[in-house]
């Protein structure tokens, strides 16, 4: 509707042709990264309701002859063998991402509000360190880790897997809340206390419910974090039964790698979960980071 | 590198309503200098970020010793780390002497520099195609952003699959459309692994650098593009003396961020390749990794790791720049 407003107002031939350029180059190009995006999806799910024989055809069947289901029916049922694994998997990829995801928030809101609201001495200085976390890989922490993990008693268990996870989310967490108190005004909270409120009480009754969008929008990056993280979990963990999703699904198929229906109907499932949370909460996600990245 | 502490009005209430207090104690205590006496008195605070601090200095502080520590070490296999001796640095000028160092670091630099520019680049063009409304929007934008979303690991068997010598989908159109006789090898070969690689890593990355971009999109003054556009700018004029000087920030903070998650990545080249053929996809980390718990070389792989720690710190004196040039901004607007 606007783009007839514009042209109307608009009186010059030759300007309107200069900007439909830019946009049909626009649109062309979104098409372009659109099939770049889509296309191997696309394929995983056909690929993933063929059967292994029609799967390695050449030339290969562009909509398989005989879709199947059979492979996610190998995969969720309880009776046989390579389900048994997968729901394990699922469950234990489950446990580790929703427990990471609870104590991230515990820790990383009043970490946050403390960095966007009190001038201790050291601040900046804490904040940038926290910051800096995510500068590091996995691997520099990975023999240390390991070895610390030994000590502690914690290898082979579910409990050193929340715990790196743990601070490897906190940072983007602390930064993107911080960003959220930045915006709630002081007097809001003044003007509670002034009422007779304890300032912990007025973060609670104020503050919180002021930044739920903020809270879900790290709740979101934790979990997201956690499901997917892969390097950890392969050293940390080798009892099978221990497994999370990502390094389940590698020992799982690295046994008979010809199956590839199996392989892609894994990957799909194992991305079904962060996808579906994704696209529900994607605007408080998009909102955080614009107010907290961006927004300055 | 010590920024000053911003003092905002909260401080200066509560040291008002404490100043009683910590008037007798500097009585007590005349020995104290200021900034311990701040400490003390915003005591309280710390309280919020203690918990964070403590998991951070656990799982951080300690690593980071350990591993600085280690490098001086020659490490027998299987952890036995009581019988470690120490040989100085040994560990560093066996990596610096060695080829595949610079093969590795080659590899990173192609990786790390063709990863970040095109993904940027490509997140960028997505956001400003993407910034006018039109019917699908939403859509769209949401299904772009699902490769940054799922499991790297779930990325790499899809790529895998579809890099496949004989039944991948790529090999197969090729050879439909006549420009191959059979199904080129994509990830088997010296020469394509690493671009292969990329590729995938793009697919997954831009949607990152597409978000970052609408979000600074966003704050891009609507009179001052119109006023532009009164006074006759083109499109491309517009874009490049309004929007994009406002964006200098974003895209710096961006692109480091790529820059840093690309440095460090390590699932796609590990299950696509596991750094082969002939070490021609091998990163700076799956090298560490192989080095590590592969080869059990754990001296040595210390030391690598102590080099990456460096080359970061360089980069994250950038990253934190950047960071402070978005704190300074706010602070005069």
């Amino acid at each position: 509707m606007s783009t007839i407003a514009e042209t109307a107002s608009r009186g010059q031939t030759r300007r309107r042709m200069r900007v439909d350029g830019w946009r049909w180059a626009g649109r062309i190009f979104l098409v372009f990264m659109l099939l770049y995006t889509a296309l191997p999806m696309i394929w995983m799910l056909i690929t993933s309701i063929k059967s292994g024989f029609a799967a390695t055809q050449f030339p290969p069947q562009w909509w398989p002859d005989e879709p199947t289901l059979a492979s996610y029916q190998k995969l969720l049922d309880p009776q046989n063998s390579v389900g048994q694994d997968f729901l394990r998997f699922f469950w234990n990829s489950l446990f580790v991402s929703t427990v990471t995801t609870i104590l991230s928030v515990i820790v990383a809101v009043p970490a946050a509000y403390a960095f966007s609201r009190f001038s201790f001495p050291g601040r900046n200085f804490l904040f940038f360190a926290v910051l800096l976390r995510n500068m590091f890989p996995a691997v520099i922490f990975l023999v240390p880790l390991f070895i610390l993990m030994r000590v502690l008693g914690l290898m082979n268990t579910h409990g050193s897997l929340i715990l790196t996870y743990l601070t490897f989310g906190l940072p983007l967490a602390i930064w993107l809340l911080k960003g959220f108190y930045d915006n709630i005004p002081v007097q809001l909270e003044q003007a509670a206390r002034i009422d007779g409120a304890t300032r912990f009480q007025a973060f609670i009754m104020i503050v919180m419910p002021l930044s739920t969008p903020g809270i879900i929008a790290t709740a979101i990056y934790s979990f997201i974090g956690a499901w997917n993280e892969y390097i950890y979990a392969y050293t940390f963990l080798s009892k099978n039964d221990q497994l999370t999703l990502p390094v389940g699904i590698q020992r799982f198929f690295s046994e008979n790698t010809t199956d590839f229906p199996g392989l892609m109907a894994a990957s799909f499932m194992m991305s079904v979960p962060v996808v579906v949370l994704f696209l529900i909460l994607q605007r408080y996600f998009v909102r955080a980071l614009t107010e907290g990245a961006v927004k300055h | 590198m010590a920024p000053p502490v911003r003092s905002d009005e909260q401080g200066h209430a509560t040291v008002t309503i404490v100043t009683g207090k910590a008037e007798a104690r500097r009585r007590l205590q005349p020995g104290r200098s200021g900034t311990l006496r701040k400490i003390w008195e915003h005591r309280a605070d710390y309280a919020y970020v203690l918990p964070a601090i403590a998991v951070m200095l656990m799982v951080i502080a300690y690593p980071i010793y350990y591993t600085i520590e280690l490098s001086f070490f020659k490490t027998p296999p299987g952890l036995q780390l009581r019988d470690k001796t120490f040989i100085g640095f040994d560990n560093y000028t066996a990596i610096l002497t060695s080829q595949v160092f610079w093969k590795v670091t080659w590899n990173t630099l192609i990786w790390t520099l063709g990863s970040t520019f095109i993904s940027f680049v490509l997140g960028f063009a997505t956001a400003l195609a993407l910034h006018r409304d039109f019917i699908g929007r939403g859509v769209l934008r949401a299904i772009l952003i699902i490769p940054w979303v799922i499991s790297a690991v779930a990325a790499s068997y899809i790529w895998k699959w579809i890099y496949h010598s004989d039944f991948g989908i790529i090999g197969a159109v090729l050879v439909g459309l006549g420009l191959a006789d059979r199904p080129p090898n994509f990830i088997d070969n010296v020469s394509t692994v690493l671009p292969s690689l990329i590729v995938v890593n793009i697919w997954r990355e831009f949607p990152f650098a597409m978000i970052m971009m609408m979000a600074g999109l966003q704050t891009v003054p609507d009179q001052l593009l119109r006023a532009a556009k009164v006074d006759g700018a083109s499109a491309w004029q517009r874009f490049w003396h309004v929007t994009f000087p406002h964006l200098r920030n974003v895209s710096v903070v961006t692109m480091l961020l790529l820059a840093v998650a690309n440095f460090n990545s390590f699932i796609i080249p590990w299950i696509m390749t596991g750094g082969g053929p002939s070490n021609a996809s091998h990163i700076w980390i799956t090298h560490i990794y192989e080095l590590a718990f592969g080869r059990q070389r754990w001296g040595v792989a210390s030391a690598y790791s102590v080099l990456l720690f460096l080359i970061l710190m360089t980069l994250g004196y950038f990253y934190v720049r950047a960071l402070s040039g978005n704190e300074r901004n706010e602070g005069s607007a």
